[in-house]
């Protein structure tokens, strides 16, 4: 295919006054035939042949040449061919009545064909405007950037005679620019913009040039613009051009649309892509660390279980290797699921539930780690549904509690208690212990903050914890209440649960 | 004496749950990807499979798909805590129970020891079934705590009858939702998460740590006498 624009716009019929020679000639022609035949035939019958030239004329020179042609031919029929010759005498009155009926039927002939050939010529004119527009389109509907689109309208509106144009789109910000990379924004703005912020056509005119600066939004149907098409034409064309403008327009807005969602799914499409090659990274370096790790609990599990046979001294190693591998397999743990959460959208999977399942499935997981411990739970039975993950609500939960029962004497107590405040639950899980450093101030993670006591670090889990209770919404406090201990509390807000439909058929049990 | 079959890539993960299947008597068969581990079944018809779901060759997943039409032995799934998707597609592909990694050998003989168990006694004791304080008549469809009637509607009872029926099994939410409310319910969950709540009110002594009616975070729910 042609890469320049291969339409021809022929919106003009053949003008000029050669038109008028060539109509002279048909007639010097007609009379040359005739000449010869005339002392054989009646001039009645020679009038058919001026007709004929006429009839001609006004079919392929259009009206005017053919108004020449009709007095001409009467005045050469009557100087050459009726008696006497060369003169415009009349011997015959009867020949009268030939030259007006002549003349007559010539006029209304050259009138009738050359509004027969106008309008011909218009279908053709018309015709070749869709053909033109249709292959604009096909042109604009394989373009790959906004220049080449810029391109081709310009170009296209370029071949009507006075007319030159100038597509503008909008930045960022905002702001019309041409789509070249230096694109500026030349001139006098504010009726582009009015164009594209209103989505209607702002025409401006120049007096002194006789020129009239338009501005069409470019608007596929029912859309917001896209940009705007600026054309600079003449007084006089615009008139007649007028419709053309108003074709062109909505064609390269869809084409500038087109682009645009192309943009935009590209963009998508990288950001997934560089999403999967760290989700797949991270689950290839999770089944790389777990797998040996699990060799590693499983083992020293063994040697555990196998203990009776052992040393006493082998015995408690065995019992240690396998407390440090489990307590390596935690951390390894937190730490993938921090570089899951800080990896962008960890892809929470937020479904409605009560409160209370979680709660019991984290304490559940820390039975044999709080054994030594007095666990309450107090949960506000009007709590509605909220939504959550349950996963990584069950590890804030899970991780509060191993906090705190890490950092506490034994046999102390350990509350967790959740009520609703206003738009959000707040759930807290609260000791008797020394209490967070620095007065509730959440560390970086891999920070270990020191108490007095040099013994509480909080670190990795509880920047974990904050994390997620973050990408929930909420937000994850840590206060040391004036009567001693410790207390993590966390929000999630209440939103709109869906309803529960109750049971109606009432049936045994 | 029972034959399990052991499919897993690591030779260090196999060496430990081999010698703890051997102290329970077990007969242990080995395989470390998935063709061999379609062999080893065919071959060996074992009782039991345990299962890694990420093999060198392929999916564990494809392997429970390949097996199931022909093989009814229980599967034991091993798979990292944090990928319950893969766990709750193998649960709905016809795997019985899931382990999460790194796991310690109590756990896995706990697991083993009640899938084969359900294996050889499949059927429903009788009509009366107790746990905790609580009495179930199936035949009377009676619910009795502590000597006191306890009054469930159709649905809870319905919920509860199917725990009953699939002890020790993890049970996805799918599958329960399908069974009880339905196969048009299936993105439901709240409801069965909302019964399921009921039920622990009223029958676990405490229903913020229930001892029978055990939640599978991100998976389902498992019943436990």
């Amino acid at each position: 295919m042609n890469p320049r624009p291969s339409f021809r716009l022929d919106l003009r019929r053949a003008r000029g006054p050669s038109r008028y020679g060539l109509s002279v000639l048909v007639c010097i022609a007609t009379t040359l035939i005739a000449k010869p035949l005339s002392p054989h035939v009646d001039p009645v019958n020679l009038a058919m042949l001026f007709l004929l030239g006429v009839f001609v004329v006004a079919l392929r020179l259009g009206w005017g040449p053919a108004l020449l042609a009709s007095f001409l031919s009467v005045a050469v029929f009557d100087f050459f061919l009726v008696p006497p010759h060369l003169s415009f005498a009349v011997a015959d009155a009867q020949h009268l009545i030939t030259f007006v009926v002549m003349l007559t039927v010539a006029l209304i002939t050259s009138h009738l064909v050359a509004r027969l050939g106008r309008q011909t010529e218009e279908a053709l004119e018309r015709e070749s405007r869709t053909r033109a527009l249709y292959e604009m389109a096909r042109e604009l509907a394989g373009t790959v950037a906004l220049a080449q689109v810029a391109e081709i309208t310009e170009g296209f509106l370029g071949q009507v005679p006075g007319v030159s144009s100038r597509l503008l789109l909008p930045d960022p910000a905002g702001e019309l620019h041409t789509p070249e990379a230096d694109g500026s924004a030349i001139g006098d703005m504010s009726p582009g913009r009015q164009a594209y912020a209103l989505g209607e056509p702002v025409e401006v005119s120049i007096p002194i040039e006789g020129k009239v600066r338009i501005y069409l939004p470019l608007a596929a149907p029912g859309r917001a613009p896209a940009g705007v098409l600026e054309v600079i034409v003449d007084a006089a064309t615009l008139q007649r051009e007028r419709p053309l403008l108003h074709a062109v327009a909505p064609l390269a807005a869809i084409a500038v649309e087109r682009l645009r969602y192309a943009e935009a799914a590209k963009a998508t499409q990288v950001q997934v892509e560089g999403e999967r090659l760290r989700n797949s990274v991270l689950s290839s370096l999770s089944h790389d660390l777990r797998t040996p790790l699990t060799a590693l609990v499983g083992l020293a599990d063994t040697l555990v279980i196998a203990g009776d046979a052992l040393p006493p001294t082998h015995r408690e190693t065995s019992q240690a290797l396998k407390e440090q591998a489990v307590k390596l397999a935690g951390t390894v743990h937190n730490l993938l699921d921090l570089a899951r959460l800080n990896a962008g959208r960890v892809g929470l999977r937020k479904e409605w539930q009560p409160l209370e399942e979680v709660v019991g499935a984290a304490i559940k997981l820390l039975r044999s780690a709080l054994a030594q411990h007095l666990l309450t739970v107090e949960l506000d039975p009007d709590l509605p549904l909220l939504e959550f993950d349950a996963l990584l609500i069950e590890r804030v939960i899970g991780n509060l509690l191993e906090n705190a029962g890490k950092h506490t004497p034994p046999g102390t107590a350990i509350a967790i208690t959740a009520h609703r405040d206003g738009h959000q639950a707040i759930v807290s899980v609260c000791d008797h212990g020394p209490g967070f450093p620095v007065g509730g101030e959440l560390l970086a993670p891999f920070d270990h903050g020191e108490t007095p006591t040099g013994k509480r670090g909080i670190g990795l889990g509880l920047a974990i914890c904050k994390a997620i209770v973050e990408a929930h919404g909420g937000r994850l406090t840590l206060d040391n209440p004036s009567e001693g201990g410790g207390c993590a509390r966390f929000s999630l807000p209440l939103g709109s649960p869906p309803a529960i439909e109750e049971e109606t058929g009432e049936e045994a049990p | 004496m029972s034959t399990i079959l052991l499919v897993e890539d690591d030779p260090q993960i196999r060496r430990f749950v081999r010698i703890a299947l051997q102290g329970e008597g077990c007969a242990v068969r080995e395989a470390g990807s998935v063709a061999g581990g379609l062999a080893a079944t065919r071959d060996h018809q074992p009782d039991l499979l345990i299962l890694d779901l990420g093999l060198p060759d392929g999916d564990g997943l494809e392997l429970i798909a390949n097996l199931r039409p022909w093989a009814d032995a229980p599967i034991l799934v091993l798979s990292a805590r944090s990928l319950e998707t893969d766990k709750v597609t193998a649960l709905d592909r016809g795997a019985d129970d899931y382990l999460a990694k790194p796991f310690g050998v109590a756990e896995l003989l706990a697991r083993v020891r009640a899938l084969l168990r359900r294996r050889s006694a499949r059927e429903l004791s009788g009509p009366q079934l107790s746990f905790g304080e609580v009495v179930v008549d199936l035949a009377r469809r009676t619910v009795v705590r502590a000597g006191e009637g306890v009054h469930l509607t159709p649905i809870e009872y319905r919920l509860l009858t199917l725990f009953l029926s699939q002890p020790d099994r993890v049970l996805t939410q799918r599958q329960i939702l399908r069974e009880v409310w339905g196969p048009g319910h299936s993105d439901s969950s709240h409801y069965l998460r909302v019964y399921v709540g009921r039920l622990r009110h009223k029958l676990e002594i405490d229903p913020t740590q229930p001892r029978h009616l055990i939640t599978e975070t991100g998976v389902g729910y498992r019943f436990v006498f």
